[in-house]
């Protein structure tokens, strides 16, 4: 495996699913490439120095506050992330709170960063920032929620009792996986709010750009196989005939 | 899934003007309303906007359902959808304003690496049913002048390899050089020390998370640092809980 795609891999796939980013678009957002080699003939072709370790918090990382935290030449403290096997608390479940000011309240998770095991739950675990203060400014209190770690600070709620329990992923007889609270056996549906990102609720209820293309369109069948190529498909149906023979060539 | 769909073929695929595309037709533009200079640029509603908001990029498996001549027209739906996103970037650059949306010119290009692919694909069943061989440009693994192997891409040429005196000075392959030998030792030397530092890192790192987490799923540890002994982790004397063995 490529370095790029190893760092890559790190942002989570739960982290970015709201965003509705192409990946592509988020490995440019957030990589800083100090050094890459010329092309040509090279001791180590594609060679790139970029940075390597990146410190991930609430700041997502295709903003702004992102790249100010991972400035060049900053490097913040090593943190120990507990490897989890699956994830299993998406956005839209309802989760009890184990620790903190707030410990034995419920809440709705809002927003997931995968890279810190972290999830934050809305209106709970929060504190008090003062945000703009000047000299000839107070400044403004400002109520912000705290994250929280997925594997000791919450826990899921079974549906059926509305208490906190761990869970399992199982398969149901039709093969299809779900989360099953051990305590009852329930099944803890995946909330719909799965698929929700930032342009649209439902995939059924995004509204058309001007320049996408309409459903229909993209799912006509226009393909007939042929013996051919596409260059010559082309040629064939634009009316380009070739009869000049290419001299003769080598190949190495 | 539906609706949810990117880009700018609606122009391309339906657009009555292109659909006959023979010899006669060529002259007349596929262009629907400008036609000027104007056109590397966006919509002037666009300007300055904080956020233009755009579906998702085609994927592979919808290009392949498509004919070759709309693929060949939504190339060049792509190809002047990216032209005009650069400019736009690089006008925002020099104006030292926002370029709003920066992922558009990723989901385009994404799309235009998904067409070629496609097209890739489509060629090459030609030619392996017709001549057995890819029909890909050709290459082959050499080794360099410094002993390290990479894939060199041939080329077409007029003349054959032992007239031309150029290609010969540009691509000098590897021969037995004692110096090239020596190097090479340390180079793989430097190899292996950055692979067992990378190993040895790793192995900490597990006994650093069995200390933080006494109750870490071990089969997650496994599975995300398979070249760690976990039974010889827990035996070094860097791991130690905080509390009484069972």
């Amino acid at each position: 495996m490529r370095i790029t795609n190893f760092l890559f891999s790190r942002v989570g796939k739960w982290s970015k699913q709201y965003s509705n980013l192409p990946e592509r678009y988020i490995k440019r957002a957030m990589e800083q490439v100090y050094w890459r080699n010329p092309k040509g003939i090279q001791y180590k072709p594609n060679a790139i120095v970029q940075r390597k370790k990146y410190n991930f918090t609430v700041n997502r990382p295709w903003t702004g506050q992102f790249r100010q935290e991972n400035a060049p030449g900053s490097l913040a403290a090593k943190v120990f992330v507990e490897p989890i096997k699956e994830w299993s608390h998406f956005r839209g479940d309802r989760v009890q709170i184990l620790t903190g000011k707030d410990k034995g309240k419920q809440g709705v998770i809002k927003e997931i960063i995968q890279e810190r095991n972290w999830v934050i739950v809305e209106g709970l675990n929060c504190e008090l920032k003062k945000m703009g203060q000047r000299d000839d400014f107070e400044g403004v209190w400002v109520r912000a929620e705290k994250p929280l770690l997925v594997t000791s600070e919450i826990s899921l709620v079974d549906p059926s009792d509305l208490t906190p329990t761990p869970i399992e992923w199982r398969f149901t007889e039709e093969g299809e996986k779900v989360r099953v609270s051990t305590r009852t056996g329930r099944i803890i549906p995946i909330p719909p709010s799965v698929e929700e990102t930032i342009d649209y609720k439902t995939k059924g209820t995004y509204k058309e750009q001007p320049k996408d293309t309409a459903a229909d369109d993209l799912s006509e069948i226009t393909f007939e196989p042929a013996l051919r190529t596409f260059e010559m498909d082309i040629m064939e149906k634009m009316g380009i005939k070739e009869d000049r023979v290419p001299p003769k060539s080598y190949w190495y | 899934m539906r609706n949810l769909i990117n880009l700018f073929s609606k122009i391309a695929l339906n657009s009555p003007r292109v659909v006959s595309y023979n010899n006669s037709l060529r002259s007349i533009s596929t262009t629907t309303v400008r036609n000027d200079l104007m056109e590397f640029f966006d919509d002037p509603k666009n300007w300055g906007a904080e956020e233009v908001k755009s579906g998702r990029s085609w994927k592979k498996d919808e290009l392949r359902i498509k004919s070759n001549t709309d693929l060949h027209k939504l190339w060049y739906v792509l190809l002047k959808e990216r032209n005009m996103l650069l400019t736009m970037e690089q006008e925002s650059k020099d104006q030292a304003r926002l370029f709003p949306s920066p992922e558009r010119l990723d989901k385009v290009e994404d799309s235009m690496e998904n067409l070629e692919a496609v097209v890739r694909e489509r060629n090459t069943a030609y030619h392996k049913l017709e001549t057995g061989e890819t029909g890909e440009r050709p290459g082959r693994m050499e080794v360099g002048p410094l002993g390290i192997r990479y894939y060199y891409k041939m080329s077409e040429y007029p003349i054959p390899k032992h007239m031309n005196k150029k290609w010969q000075e540009k691509y000098k392959f590897y021969k037995y050089d004692k110096d090239v030998e020596a190097f090479l030792l340390k180079y793989r030397e430097k190899l292996y020390l950055s692979k067992r530092k990378a190993q040895r890192r790793n192995f900490n790192h597990v006994i650093g998370l069995m200390n933080r987490f006494p109750n870490m799923d071990m089969e997650a540890v496994k599975e995300q640092y398979p070249d760690v002994d976990i039974e010889k982790a827990k035996s070094s004397r860097k791991y130690k809980g905080h509390f009484l063995p069972k």
